[in-house]
């Protein structure tokens, strides 16, 4: 059987970010991994609102979107693709940015301050811990490293 | 804490469908009591509400197959029961039950049979449908179980491409996979064809991902009716610490349509803007240290439980719109 679509996009019902903002951020990481190339093309909104079994509308608004950003572009009646001009590095720290976002989101909500949280990422990644979570963990701490966006 | 003044009207020109104070009775039980309901055009609008609020009633006067004691409902502009024609041509409808007046034809037959009076069936399109539904189109109809009865309504439904589809239950009776393939297929569906949808459910979790409209069903009205970006826009679920005890909601003005308390911690659902209602908690001494958006069916959830507790606080003086 042929893969349904040509990027692994992946969202959660329960996630706090509205599915659309979902789909940016996979097509995002699908582009700042190397899984999408400059002048790839994207699935089209029927094959990614079929897969995942999401309103066509949410999908042609996650690309509206991208395409605003620069991303990706349009042709008409050939389907949207990825910009070979896009920024990747800025992309990656746009990401890292995010993730540092959710985490840090999470240490509020159980009541961690900012320093508590970058001391203990600092702890696990230099040889702690260890596991699963140390990669994400790693990346989370990028902001405070690159300053340049703050 | 005040009761919360859900939307229960949307701002739209000329919906696909609407309601006007209907009215349905069944002997003594009023399965409708004043449903103004509003669907825009290209909506996929979820209905929800517990069993018995009227949900499958509502569908069915819609298409004309229960007539209402009061009230108007139109369809594309025109009333289904001066016009049942021409309303039907245009919906596509997967009802509850399975009707069994078609008894003993065989699926292939009943098929061909709607097709006939469809004049714009694809017979292209419900091929590939039988298909990917792997529809057992040689076997006898009133021999199907559950799940196979509703993907043979989800053929008859979709294949002639109607502007509007109106969907009761459309996932009941199928096993995980076949939900999300019908739910791939609702989707590839609205990319292909322009379609206005109006799904009743009490699965919200599986209309998750394809809602865009909210209505929430209670005694045979609407206690709240709204698009789906105003719910993530106005009601969030707020975890707080009060580091004094003191309850940071008695008294504030706030819309609270759930609360939950675990020692120092407390979880309010509030309807209202985010900054203000954070303004507020935190000038009331508490610590916000959560503001998130719900799910749809959260929200749904939350909803239908405001009600009832409101219903109950309030019940010895009727709102405007109860009498």
């Amino acid at each position: 059987m042929a893969d349904e679509t040509d990027v692994l996009v992946e969202i959660q019902a329960d996630d706090a970010r509205p599915i659309y903002v979902q789909i940016m951020d996979e097509i995002r990481r699908a582009i700042v991994v190397g899984g999408l190339d400059g002048d790839d093309p994207l699935p089209s909104v029927r094959e990614l609102a079929s897969s995942l079994q999401v309103n066509p509308n949410t999908v042609s608004r996650a690309y509206r979107e991208l395409e605003r950003d620069g991303l990706v572009y349009v042709r008409r009646g050939r389907g949207t693709f990825v910009s070979p001009e896009a920024d990747r590095e800025a992309d990656r720290r746009r990401l890292a940015r995010e993730v540092a976002e959710r985490a840090l989101r999470d240490a509020r909500r159980h009541s961690l301050t900012a320093e508590e949280l970058v001391a203990s990422i600092r702890a696990v990644s230099d040889g702690g811990g260890g596991g699963d979570g140390d990669r994400a963990q790693r990346r989370a701490n990028q902001p405070t490293e690159g300053r340049e966006e703050s | 804490m005040i009761r919360p003044t859900m939307p229960v009207r949307l701002d739209v020109e000329s919906p696909v469908v609407e309601t006007t104070g209907l009215v349905k009775r069944f002997g003594e039980t009023a399965a409708l009591s004043g449903l103004d309901l509003q669907v825009p055009e290209g909506a996929v609008y979820v209905l929800v509400g517990p069993n018995g609020a009227g949900k499958t009633t509502a569908l069915r006067v819609l298409l004309d197959l229960l007539r209402p004691d009061a009230g108007r409902a139109e369809l594309f502009g025109m009333e289904p029961r001066e016009r049942p024609g021409e309303v039907r041509a245009r919906i596509g409808y997967v009802p509850e039950r399975q009707d069994f007046h078609y008894g003993w034809i065989r699926v292939r037959d009943l098929i061909d049979h709607h097709a006939r009076y469809h004049p714009r069936w694809d017979p292209g399109y419900a091929g590939d449908l039988i298909e990917e539904l792997e529809v057992p189109t040689d076997r006898k109809y009133a021999r199907l179980s559950k799940g196979q009865a509703r993907r043979v309504q989800l053929v008859l439904a979709l294949a002639h491409r109607p502007p509007l589809l109106l969907l009761d239950e459309p996932t009941d009776g199928l096993d995980p996979v076949g939900k999300k393939k019908v739910l791939g297929l609702v989707a590839d569906h609205l990319a292909s064809t322009p379609t206005t949808v109006l799904v009743s459910t009490h699965l919200v979790y599986e209309a998750e991902r394809l809602g865009d409209h909210l209505g929430v069903m209670k005694e045979g009205r609407l206690t709240a009716q709204l698009p789906r970006e105003k719910l993530r826009d106005r009601m969030h679920r707020y975890l707080l610490r009060t580091p004094d005890g003191r309850d940071p909601v008695e008294g504030a003005d706030l819309e609270v349509l759930q609360r939950k308390r675990a020692g120092r911690e407390l979880q309010l659902t509030v309807w209202g803007e985010r900054s203000d209602v954070v303004g507020r908690l935190e000038q009331a001494g508490a610590e916000v240290r959560e503001a998130s958006p719900l799910s749809l069916e959260e929200s749904a959830l939350a909803l239908l439980g405001a009600d009832e507790r409101s219903a109950a606080r309030t019940r010895r003086e009727p709102t405007a719109a109860e009498v």
